[in-house]
């Protein structure tokens, strides 16, 4: 069920510069055999993506396998070393910053805080790929951030300072911001981020509705395979820069996921009452090479569990 | 709130005009609307406190707009023309000009010239070694200290080596407003003017680049352009008011802080209000200043003229004590 690479663009025999001839529309976003490094280490390798629009896609993965890297590299804010990427048909590396902005919203992990900014005054700057430096000295009231900060239930604190709210009123307000952009594809840097349960699960659904109110697409890195699971339609799993299986969450989250892509033995059930996948992780275990997302070899070393933690996944 | 820093403009001004010693202040209005004055008086009305008064207004205006763009751009409260090379830079500029005897008192266009390079010399020279940290606001304000240390120091041995102009070049070191006159004015207000119109309308990209690298670009904006624009924009104000004043101290890194306080982080209205809280404060320095050394002078300290730089700085090291305080609590 989870090939490694496994993606649905078209056959390689076919012409790579088209974005696929008779099927309509492009694809909200195309990521074709990326690649990108810095100087001694290699971040993203012949990563291949392809999302429709309209999907909500959780991506996974541990920490520095190129989970952030491949959002900033689709909102054009770095550029592939190899490779392309398509937004909606168009390369979104060679577009200038604020062509870019307008067809890709970013929402950074971190924000720096901005002494004396008012809740109004910080998601009107998302405007500034529409209007430009000179539009921005304009009206400050603009219907579109009034909608986003509608949209996010931030509007009755429209002129509260930004430093004073707390972690997840804070959080509704940069995801105002993004949508302030009105940009169709939403990329999400954790957003669930120093979020307690109860505004983890606030700030997703949030998103899951607007997702459909707003017909946008969206692709957020998780940190909690948990959330992922129960809120994406399709799960992307990173290992070392490589996708490393690509499908619906009851489909790729296994023992085998948790094992080959997290490094942990564990075990994974369902929930009762609504069948979406629940994580049960037990144990670190050694990761494998990168290029074997088959089971490990004996050689893993199986004396170090004496428990029945392994028992389940083979 | 725009308004009431207008009329606090207007009353600085007047201040200024009435606050020197030579003419009664009941003298100073016929002097100015043509009534009947002795044409000294006229003279000193018209060709010394006007003059003065319009160029402490302008300069202010300067100093505390390209405070406020260089803190908004470097994302440091506490980052002021003084750390950017500009001040020091036209501060040795003057003064090598001075020493090398191709300008003086008696040339302010050769003054201001020599400044306005020296200004945009030390800029440059930050740019030159900041090199790659250019986008880190950080390590751009650590070079400038080191920028404004290096120059500091040439300015020292200029001075110690031809010592002859220093009574004069020391003044203005500390920033004085004496002897301006309608050729500093004439030189002065285009460039402001210009420089100062090309800050206003970066509000836009400069509120993004106080949200930070990543929103801004986020948002899209192309940083670093935005950047280098706001801080060329930031450099030709302060060596106009640099060149014009002297180096003032204090003024570019308090008054934004004034100018956030009262006005808010909308920057349409914070630069505008920066401009204005900066005319009164260089104003209403120089207005105390003339006023002390009136009041010094009545107690007997014979001739004593007190630069208006010496009351900025006075007043400006307890204002940022204060401030300095206020963000480390924060911290």
């Amino acid at each position: 069920m989870t090939e490694p690479a496994t993606t649905a663009s078209k056959a390689p025999g076919l012409a790579p510069d088209e974005p696929g001839p008779g099927a309509g529309d492009p694809p909200a976003l195309a990521v074709d055999r990326v690649g990108f490094g810095y100087p001694g280490r290699r971040v993203l390798d012949e990563v291949s993506l392809s999302v429709r629009a309209g999907e909500l896609i959780a991506l996974v993965g541990l920490n520095g396998c190129g989970k952030s890297t491949l959002l900033r590299l689709t909102a054009g804010m770095l550029r592939p070393d190899a490779g392309r990427i398509r937004v909606a048909g168009a390369d979104v590396s060679g577009l200038p910053r604020r062509a870019a902005a307008r067809r890709v919203a970013l929402l950074h992990q971190t924000a720096p805080a901005v002494p004396g900014m008012t809740v109004r005054q910080l998601v009107r700057q998302g405007r500034y790929a529409t209007r430009g430096p000179l539009g921005m000295l304009r009206d400050g009231d603009d219907a579109v951030s009034r909608r986003a900060m509608a949209d996010v239930g931030v509007a009755d604190w429209a002129d509260r300072h930004v430093d004073e709210l707390s972690g997840g009123e804070r959080q509704r307000v940069r995801l105002a911001l993004a949508l302030a952009q009105d940009a169709p594809l939403l990329l999400l840097d954790e957003p669930t981020t120093y979020l307690d349960l109860r505004h983890q699960l606030e700030v997703l659904q949030l998103v899951v509705r607007l997702r459909t109110e707003r017909r946008m697409t969206v692709l957020m890195v998780l940190h909690d395979l948990g959330l992922a699971a129960r809120f994406a339609e399709r799960l992307v799993a990173l290992r070392d820069g490589r996708v490393a299986a690509d499908g619906p969450p009851a489909d790729v989250v296994t023992p085998d996921l948790l094992r080959d892509v997290f490094g942990v033995d564990g075990r994974v059930g369902r929930d009762p009452v609504r069948g979406w996948p629940v994580c049960y992780p037990d144990t670190p275990t050694a990761l494998a090479p990168t290029p074997a997302p088959r089971p490990p070899a004996p050689a893993g070393r199986p004396a170090d569990v004496p428990n029945s933690a392994g028992g389940e996944a083979r | 709130m725009l308004g009431c820093l207008t009329a606090a403009v207007l009353l600085a001004a007047v201040t200024g005009l009435l606050a020197g010693g030579a003419v009664a202040p009941g003298e100073v209005w016929p002097a100015l609307t043509g009534g009947a004055v002795d044409p000294t008086t006229r003279h000193i009305v018209w060709q010394l406190r006007v003059p003065r008064v319009l160029v402490a207004l302008v300069a202010g205006a300067c100093l505390g707009l390209a405070g406020l763009v260089l803190q908004a751009a470097l994302r440091n409260p506490l980052a002021g023309p003084e750390v950017t090379g500009v001040t020091p830079g036209a501060v040795l500029g003057a003064v090598a000009a001075t020493a090398a005897g191709l300008a003086g008192w008696a040339s302010p266009t050769a003054v201001v010239v020599a400044a306005v390079a020296g200004g945009c010399a030390g800029a440059g020279l930050l740019w030159l070694l900041a090199g790659r940290d250019r986008s880190d606001p950080a390590a751009v304000a650590v070079h400038g200290v080191l920028v404004s240390a290096v120059l500091g120091g040439l300015t020292a041995m200029v001075l110690l080596v031809a010592p002859g102009e220093l009574g004069s070049v020391v003044q203005w070191l500390v920033g004085t407003t004496e002897a301006r006159t309608w050729e500093h004015w004439a030189l002065l207000w285009p460039w402001a003017l210009v420089w100062g119109a090309a800050a206003c309308l970066t509000a836009g990209p400069l509120m993004l680049l106080r949200c930070g690298e990543d929103v801004a670009r986020a948002a899209g904006l192309a940083s670093s352009r935005a950047r280098g624009f706001a801080l060329a924009c930031a450099v030709g104000l302060t060596a106009g008011a640099v060149a014009a004043v002297g180096a003032l101290g204090f003024v570019g890194l308090l008054v934004p802080h004034v100018a956030l306080a009262l006005l808010g982080a909308d920057l349409r209205l914070a630069l505008p209000g920066a401009a204005l809280a900066g005319a009164v404060a260089v104003c209403g320095a120089d207005a105390v200043a003339q006023l002390s050394s009136r009041a010094a002078v009545s107690w007997g300290a014979g001739h004593l003229s007190i630069p208006v730089g010496a009351v900025t700085t006075a007043v400006g090291a307890v204002v940022l004590l204060a401030v300095a305080r206020r963000h480390t609590t924060e911290l």
